[in-house]
């Protein structure tokens, strides 16, 4: 794999998802080291240098605590004290691929040249990604400002170590080569040295809500996968439930043109195309909502997660430091001082986003589920089997994965509440409006894994329901979209024939969505549908 | 002899504790012959008989057909495995529920459950995806393994091929009652809403002692501690944590009558506690009388030999308590994490800091504050009722459904969310308290407080200098959870000449 070169500007979702779950190694772009480097010359100078000056976070305390001076001898140890007093999570660990993305976007934050850094702690965080160090994270404790300060630290005790000693206990914990072990043996067996902080460093590593960034993107990603399976599963319920195709047609939603809704439109009309089961009972005019009204409400889902999109975007290549250092600002009273102390960190922009699309995908679950309750139930089926079950009674059919289907849905409403609108004052009042981002972000990621397993359900449904028309009329024709997911179905399931245990075959599923291989089969075959974010 | 007798009528939350951490269980001969007599009213081809109603369609000729289908097709469910507790605790409830002599079911299949148990035998079921009412997937994973049909299995904690896990253990060929008493009735919102109370139960009792040691750190005004003012509201909960501060904090040198009326998570803690402790005995004696309970349909009434159809497997009632429960911990959260806010502030504790010395270069115990208040806002959302939604399921025929699964794993959730903010303010108490008894303030603690004091003191050393604090956060929050701040865990130090101004 070609390594990512991380010039501070240009990662994309992409990326993240490459570097956090394939491995992809990284690298810093040579104009962004030289960035870097003048940034911490100017910070070197500060240290070292005649002006006595207080900059924030190199000669101060932090927080509240900005007042107190601290004198240049004791700069290095005030780096790692920051670290391992902020190293204050609980609970059970993140999971890799998050942590493997927290360290590419602290990184690829860095590499913009702002935080006065050197280039040698970016070298260490890529070196760490390409060995697979992945230091082990608490979960709960985040406020997301001023930024995720302990998920941060515990990935700062791995990277560096104290100026006078070396204590492996005071060094975290890292999975390496398949263990969970102290970080100092972690970074001792891949032959990477732990750093000892150089001034900024402490807070250069940790200010920033770079793990609600990383949980937030890899769920963007997710979500786009998500929202185009649950089309298709859509499309399969519509041929399924004999439903019309009217409800779809373009100059229908041309009247509304909300841009998802006509992306729902286009991709529910594609996959369809050349099927004989839609439209084909003569006297039904429309369908039930969460047939007729599935570009509205999934519309409006991709429409919102664009947004969330957009936003998570800009932090993917944002500085989120504080203070920043603006070398060519103009002098102004300050003099010389090219520090400037200000808000980036804050996880709100991101939060917010993270809450945002939570709910948006949950009405993608919700809809979805409606769906599949239609497909379960006698009297709404147009005739298909009660509960899809099979005809020779030897099943109970799908009773229980639809009640699965009805809690996921209703835990995905639980998870909705949003974490944004919350704060609560912390640091002795100067920190006295938090983002709470994080616990949005991770809400965010549990709302998709829930939407995942519901649209798995969908799924099986569908398929079950397409079996039972094409067993009624062995002449049928699906769409050229359909008939391909139906096969990519099948095959996963091991054939025209479903297990005893339904949750047998409900985790097949949600791997094959999880993994993008029905997506991309259909696309294979009918070209690419209307994504859900651009790029 | 079993460390847990099971009779259908005596179940109690900190009995399934002791049951989900690995205590034995065993079948009071009692039970056994009431259940006996109710097995032999009940229909023998129950689930034929229902199929019609259920699937619609011609049920199956043969019987061990039907229980199978039956049985094998209700093992929805996704997600991660529920946790090896919470699986113990579904399986001494079941058992019980079997054992009240109403379901009909035979000994065999209570037997067979709690020779698991005691071989620490536990099957995977997937933690998402069951509604709290009529038949539960949850249990249909369980009666999967038990009849020997297939899924994965554990014993103690390691997977093992089934046939594995299962030699020695009796035989179960399940009969149609067996099958259908297996799996009805929302037991997992039951199991995991009894983990939940004696889980509050340990939790609220740290509460306390944590919130005496802050009050000799704030050197909190008595005066709310006062019987009269709480008599005369007189709230059972109130009255009784006042009583266990004023214990906690007698004798205090610093803890004493003033003047001087304290912001409201000071003054106002012993209603905020005590309400929480009112709301949990509210719900414990819900959850007490559903773990007793005979949640099965249709039930068998021995004495007039009848067999009658109704609702007790509704996950309603667990549903609501539990959704009550989160709510009342989670302002007991609030208010510890407004405690310890103060504990760290220095314009409001006249301490250093974030309790530290040499703050700047230090910066002693902030983020253990952000800690807490990430954690206080988790729980506000988790608090967040699961019980007010409902989505028709079953083709219209479970039309109303309870939520209460969700509403209880998230109670169960919410009290180890709030086990790490109360170790928050017992660490921080505990190091300003060091400050108020140090030599620069030469103050006494009350005869709980230096006990509370010195039991921190054992799990973590005083914060002199920065440190990871992780270590300690993890090491108090186990402390916590384990119940070793309970009012037994607490010594009281002997009684002391009164002191002017003491209490």
């Amino acid at each position: 794999m070609q390594p990512i070169r991380l010039t501070g500007n240009d990662l994309t979702f992409a990326d993240v998802a490459a570097v956090a779950r394939s491995g992809c190694p990284v690298e810093l772009a040579p104009d962004a080291r030289e960035r870097m480097s003048r940034t911490r010359a100017w910070v070197d100078g500060v240290v070292g240098g005649p002006q006595s000056m207080a900059v924030y976070g190199v000669n101060t305390g932090y927080g509240s605590l900005a007042r107190v001076r601290i004198d240049d001898a004791h700069i290095a140890q005030l780096s790692w004290n920051l670290v391992r007093s902020h190293a204050a999570g609980v609970g059970p660990a993140v999971s890799p691929d998050a942590v493997r993305a927290m360290m590419l976007l602290r990184a690829n934050a860095l590499a913009k040249g702002a935080s006065g850094v050197r280039p040698e702690l970016v070298d260490t965080l890529c070196a760490m990604l390409r060995s697979d160090v992945v230091p082990v994270v608490p979960s709960r404790g985040s406020c997301g400002s001023s930024g995720d300060l302990a998920p941060l630290s515990h990935l700062g005790l791995v990277v560096f170590r104290g100026p006078d000693d070396e204590d492996a206990a005071e060094s975290g914990e890292a999975w390496f080569a398949g263990a969970r072990v102290p970080g100092a043996t972690a970074m001792r067996e891949a032959g990477i040295p732990r750093l000892v902080p150089a001034p900024k460093e402490g807070l250069g590593m940790i200010n920033g809500a770079q793990l609600t960034c990383a949980i937030a993107a890899l769920t963007v990603v997710d979500a786009c996968e998500v929202v185009l399976a649950s089309e298709i599963a859509c499309a399969m319920s519509f041929e399924g439930l004999l439903a019309v195709t009217r409800a779809l047609h373009p100059g229908v939603h041309a009247l509304r043109p909300y841009r998802g809704a006509v992306q729902t439109a286009a991709n529910l009309r594609r996959l369809l195309e050349g099927s004989t089961l839609v439209d084909a009972l003569p006297d039904k005019v429309q369908d039930a909502y969460s047939l007729r009204c599935t570009p509205q409400v999934v519309g409006a889902a991709r429409d919102g997660i664009r947004f969330a999109a957009e936003q998570i975007a800009i932090e993917l290549n944002a500085v989120t430091d504080n203070p920043v250092i603006l070398l060519d600002a103009q002098a102004g009273p300050e003099g010389e001082n090219k520090a400037f102390s200000a808000g980036l960190f804050h996880g709100e922009p991101v939060g917010l986003a993270a809450d945002h699309l939570k709910l948006c995908v949950s009405e993608v679950g919700a809809i979805s589920e409606r769906r599949i309750y239609r497909l379960t139930t006698g009297n709404l089926s147009a005739r298909l089997p009660p509960l899809l079950a099979e005809r020779d009674g030897l099943r109970l059919g799908l009773m229980m994965p639809q009640v699965s289907a009805a809690a996921l849905v209703g835990h995905n409403r639980q998870l909705a509440y949003p974490a944004s609108a919350d704060s609560i004052p912390t640091c002795e009042d100067q920190e006295d409006h938090v983002a709470m981002s994080t616990t949005a972000a991770r809400r965010a990621a549990e709302v998709v894994d829930n939407t995942r397993q519901i649209v798995a359900i969908e799924l099986l449904a569908a398929t079950k329901a397409l079996w039972a028309r094409l067993s009624d009329d062995p002449g049928a024709k699906l769409g050229i979209g359909t008939r391909v997911a139906l096969a990519v179905v099948e095959e996963r399931l091991g054939g025209r024939r479903t297990a005893a245990a339904p949750a047998d075959d409900i985790e097949k599923l949600v791997e094959l969505v999880r993994e993008g291989a029905l997506t991309r089969a259909v696309q294979d075959a009918v070209g690419p549908l209307a994504g859900v974010i651009d790029g | 002899m079993a460390d847990v007798v099971i009779d259908g009528r005596r179940l109690t939350p900190r009995q399934v504790a002791a049951v989900a951490s690995g205590a034995t269980v065993s079948l009071d001969p009692a039970a056994l012959r009431r259940m006996l007599e109710s097995a032999e009213l009940f229909p023998q081809h129950i689930i034929r008989e229902k199929w019609s109603m259920l699937v619609g369609g011609e049920a199956p000729a043969d019987s061990a057909v039907a229980v199978r289908t039956f049985i094998e097709g209700h093992c929805a469910g996704v997600g991660e495995p529920l946790s090896e507790p919470v699986l113990r605790a579904l399986m001494v409830c079941r058992a019980n529920v079997l054992a009240t002599g109403f379901s009909g079911a035979r000994p065999e299949a209570v037997e067979l459950l709690l020779a698991m148990l005691n071989a620490g035998v536990t099957p995977v079921v997937p933690s998402v995806g069951a509604v709290g009412v009529g038949g539960s997937i949850a249990l249909a994973h369980v009666a999967r393994v038990m009849c020997r049909y297939g899924g994965k299995v554990r014993r103690n904690g390691e997977l093992v091929p089934l046939e594995e896990a299962m030699r020695g253990l009796p035989e179960l060929v399940p009969t149609e009652k067996d099958a259908l008493s297996l799996l009805n009735g929302s037991t997992l919102t039951t199991a995991m809403g009894a983990l939940a109370v004696a889980g509050a139960h340990t939790l609220l009792d740290a509460a306390v002692a944590a919130c005496a040691l802050s009050y000799e750190v704030v050197r909190a005004d008595l005066h709310c501690l006062a019987e009269g003012p709480l008599a005369a509201r007189n709230h059972p909960g109130a009255v009784m944590v006042a009583r266990r501060l004023r214990l906690l904090t007698d004798q205090s040198t610093l803890a004493t009558l003033q003047r001087r009326p304290d912001s409201f998570s000071v003054r106002c803690a012993p209603h905020t506690l005590g309400a929480a402790y009112d709301t949990l005995h509210y719900v414990e004696e819900v959850v007490t009388r559903e773990l007793n309970a005979a949640v099965d349909n249709p039930l068998v009434f021995a004495d007039s030999r009848e067999v009658l159809e109704g609702g007790n497997f509704h996950g309603a009632p667990v549903a609501l308590v539990m959704d009550h429960l989160k709510a009342g911990l989670t302002q007991v959260g609030s208010m510890a994490e407004r405690r310890l806010f103060r504990l760290t502030y220095g314009q409001l504790s006249g301490l250093p800091s974030f309790l530290v010395h040499g703050t700047g270069f230090n910066s002693g115990l902030m983020l253990a504050q952000y800690t807490a208040a990430s954690l206080v806002s988790e729980c506000k959302g988790l608090s967040h009722p699961a019980s007010v939604d409902s989505v028709p399921t079953i083709q219209h025929h479970e039309d109303h459904i309870s939520m209460g699964p969700i509403a209880a794993s998230g109670a169960l959730h919410l009290v180890d969310l709030l086990a790490d903010v109360v170790a928050i303010e017992l660490l921080c108490a505990a190091q300003g308290l060091d400050f108020r008894t140090g030599s620069e303030e030469a103050g006494r603690a009350g005869r709980g407080s230096r006990s509370i004091h010195a039991a921190v003191r054992e799990i973590v050393p005083r914060w002199d200098a920065d440190r990871v604090l992780h270590t300690d956060l993890r090491a108090l929050g186990a402390a916590v959870r384990a119940g070793r701040f309970g009012p037994d865990a607490i010594q009281l130090a002997p009684v002391e000449p009164a002191v002017a101004g003491g209490v």
